[in-house]
């Protein structure tokens, strides 16, 4: 059963061995390279907050270069292979056997439908999963660069912490579980609908639909965020702009937290002395100005005691004890957030695993 | 002889239809099983109901002493060749067996490559690229060299020529002279089934109509021609299946397992072929009561 | 070898066919005793019947006293039939079918005849050797 899963399986398995070469050696060719244009703006030797400027100066530096189609190319396909994988190797698998009437060789062989689809599963699940990984760490190991600027406090361009949404999907372990819960998606859609394509669009909808809902309302959920409440002038980047006639209202949000690098901000807005959320601008401060967001490159250049600009805009605030309230989760989560997020894709393709068994089993028709 | 299939008021029915209704045979071994019936009577059904591809809604079915596709052991022992024969389209020939070898421990590889060379199929040859009557026999051959002991086939020959048809036909009693193989054979087509079947059974409409050893039916039928008579006036004992009339004369299709002693009769055999028609006649009266012939219980 | 024929139209049993044609090449001796009869696999092998129905053709050949089986190397020709002429066999013929009629007319009904005819038959064949 083990072999003649592989002769079915020859022509992905190529298809994928070739994909996954062309991408390692496009990288390998790259890698050397970036990682020297890192050491070349001085970032080997220095790590850690104090190295935030040369980080962002870096990290900007890739923004309009080859490096930001690289980083987009390998991100995409990361993020795009275990919907391959679903679709091409998991929708097929029961529907095509179905659909051309092949099943009737298939299982009237001497193997009970059971062990054809556990060995079917189980190949295609741990290569769909090998080949998802092997994806990720070989962009995680040529975008060391940029993610070590991220870790020295860079967010400019794609250098962003490792929380981040296209991040924490394409590295760590996450894209295993991605990679079963698609292909095992598949699979069970084909069991259910019983014809390839239709079952290759289900499967993708499905797909899509989770891969959108997760970081969006179900990941910032997986363990109860910590809150804080901060001076606004301790805020490294924080983008604050005036809104309504003549600035009366205002929005202020942070990009990092004091004393809190890496970590994965939630949510982020003002609150008044009493502790509650506010958009009115102080009278004396509506003509401060904000005047766009302030970067850390420019709340650096701008000298000190200056009275207008989006650092006097701050001070302004800060002076009628207005403060920021931050939810997040921590840096130091981030393991555990991988490891919970890719045990519920684990466990739904468990499940959805269950129900092809079931399914093929019923013989209804 | 233990039964090859044994059906007991064996029903499925789908969405909106029944598909086989009150099916209770009991299909002995050692035999080639022809299984009769108009499109859409229930032959197909009543084979996968028996490779376990389906499940019945009510009743029961047994093959060789077991429930279909119970465990590797069964289903080593029965084969199976589906309607239109199918194979791997891009799979080559050499690669079907290589499938049977893997997936069966009782995969007789000599014989396989034998059937192969002596069916003219090249071993190169993609599933997708062979006419009809090749991967009739590619199926065929796949479920030979697993050594079954009860093969089922459905319509295999619908869709071939007459020289494939033969071909496939030949393949076929070769292999029950050579091992012995229990066979059961749908078909629509009469004809191809008197050489080949020794056991009959007609299925119109979901049920089964008539069910026995060809020669116990032939025995038991005979066709009465005479002057015009009132079929009710005939004995008991003597079932009439068809009846036609004009104002003269009357022909019946009649059952019965005495001797017909009316010298007003003309009485004649019945062909195979008349039979299966008489039975497969919507119009024809049936005696529910008894549908099978002879079977030992 | 004798090669057999099949008549799909004649309407009558395959097995009977086969019979009817061992007879013949007796009669035209194109077979003779000590002959062998093709194999159940020869015959299937070339009319695509059922193999059943070449045993059951060779048990009636058997049962007739113009074969034998012999387990593991074949059906073998063990004796012509009657080697009676023709005009012998015209006259027996009359005669029988004379006896037949004058039997129906007396009310006997085929299988009154034929429990006559097997009772006479198995006593005359049963005294004296064949």
């Amino acid at each position: 059963m083990i072999r003649l899963t592989w002769l079915q399986f020859r022509t992905q398995a190529v298809t994928a061995a070739a994909a996954l070469t062309a991408f390692a050696v496009l990288l390998a060719a790259t890698g050397p390279h970036l990682a020297s244009m890192y050491a070349a703006d001085g970032l080997d030797s220095c790590h850690g907050s104090t190295c935030t400027n040369l980080a962002d100066y870096f990290a900007g530096s890739l923004i309009r270069s080859p490096y930001n189609v690289l980083w987009l190319l390998s991100t995409g396909v990361i993020l795009l292979a275990p919907a391959v994988v679903g679709l091409f190797w998991g929708a097929p698998l029961i529907a095509r056997e179905l659909e051309t009437g092949t099943a009737a060789l298939a299982w009237n062989q001497s193997v009970t439908r059971t062990r054809w689809l556990a060995v079917k599963l189980t190949i295609g699940g741990l290569t769909a999963m090998a080949l998802t990984e092997a994806l990720s760490l070989i962009q995680t190991w040529w975008a060391v660069p940029i993610s070590q600027a991220a870790a020295d406090g860079a967010s400019i361009g794609f250098a962003q912490s490792r929380f981040s949404q296209l991040n924490f999907a394409t590295h760590g372990i996450t894209p295993l579980g991605y990679a079963a819960f698609a292909f095992a998606l598949g699979v069970a859609a084909g069991a259910l609908i019983r014809h390839t394509l239709p079952a290759m669009a289900l499967t993708l909808a499905i797909f899509a639909a989770l891969q959108v809902a997760m970081p969006l309302w179900i990941r910032p959920n997986l363990a109860p965020p910590d809150h804080t409440v901060n001076p606004v002038t301790s805020l490294g980047n924080a983008l604050a702009s005036q809104t309504g006639p003549g600035g009366d209202t205002f929005t202020l949000y942070a990009n990092s937290i004091p004393g809190q690098p890496g970590a994965w901000l939630l949510a982020s807005g003002p609150v008044n002395a009493a502790g509650q959320a506010t958009s009115t601008t102080p009278a004396a401060c509506a003509s401060v100005g904000s005047t766009g967001p302030g970067t850390g490159a420019n709340q650096s250049a701008s000298p000190q005691g200056s009275t207008t600009g989006p650092v006097a805009f701050l001070g302004c605030l800060a002076s009628h004890r207005i403060r920021e309230a931050i939810t997040y989760q921590p840096a130091t989560r981030y393991w555990r957030f991988q490891a919970t997020e890719t045990a519920i894709y684990l466990a739904l393709a468990l499940a959805l695993a269950g129900y092809c068994f079931r399914r093929l089993n019923r013989r209804r028709s | 002889m233990t039964a090859a299939i044994e059906a007991s008021g064996l029903g499925k029915a789908y969405r909106r239809s029944w598909a086989l209704r009150d099916c209770t045979l009991a299909i002995p071994g050692g035999h080639v099983v022809g299984l009769v019936g108009p499109n859409g009577a229930g032959k197909t059904t009543l084979l996968r109901l028996a490779t376990g591809m389906l499940a019945p809604t009510y009743g029961t079915i047994t093959v060789l002493g077991q429930r279909p596709a119970a465990g590797p052991a069964q289903l080593a022992q029965v084969g199976y060749v589906a309607q239109d024969t199918p194979a791997y389209a891009r799979m080559r020939v050499a690669d079907h067996l290589r499938l049977g070898a893997w997936l069966n421990p009782g995969w007789d590889d000599e014989l396989a490559q034998r059937r192969i060379a002596q069916v003219g199929l090249d071993p190169k040859q993609r599933g997708g690229a062979l006419s009809g009557g090749q991967r009739a026999q590619l199926a065929l051959t796949l479920a030979l060299a697993k050594r079954p002991e009860l093969l089922l086939l459905d319509e295999p020959v619908a869709g071939l020529d007459p020289l494939a048809r033969r071909e496939f036909l030949r393949s076929l009693m070769e292999a029950v002279a050579e091992h012995g193989t229990s066979i059961v054979l749908s078909s629509h087509l009469v004809t191809d089934l008197e050489r080949v079947c020794d056991y009959l059974i007609v299925l119109v409409a979901s049920r089964v109509r008539i069910a026995g050893e060809v020669s116990e039916l032939l025995a038991s039928h005979r066709r009465l021609s005479g002057p015009r008579r009132d079929p009710g006036t005939l004995p008991a004992g003597q079932d009439v299946i068809e009846e036609s009339h004009t104002n003269k004369q009357s022909t019946l299709l009649v059952r019965t397992d005495e001797p017909i002693h009316d010298p007003a009769w003309t009485v004649t055999p019945v062909s195979m072929e008349e039979l299966v028609l008489a039975y497969m006649n919507p119009a024809s009266d049936i005696p529910a009561h008894r549908p099978q012939l002879g079977v030992a219980s | 070898m004798i090669e057999f024929q099949l008549d799909e139209t004649s309407g009558v049993a395959t097995y009977l066919q086969l019979v009817q044609q061992v007879h013949q090449a007796l009669r035209m001796g194109m077979l003779e005793p000590g002959d062998q009869l093709p194999t159940a696999q020869q015959v299937v092998a070339q009319l695509a019947i059922n193999p059943n129905t070449v045993h059951k053709a060779y048990r009636e050949l058997e049962r007739a006293g113009l074969a034998r089986a012999r387990p593991g190397l074949g059906t073998f020709i063990t004796r012509s039939p009657s080697g009676t002429d023709p005009a012998t066999q015209a006259r027996f013929l009359a005669a029988m079918t004379d006896w037949l009629r004058s039997a129906r007319s007396a009310g006997l009904g085929p299988d009154d005849i034929e429990a006559i005819y097997r009772t006479a038959f198995r006593t005359c064949f049963a005294e004296g050797a064949a």
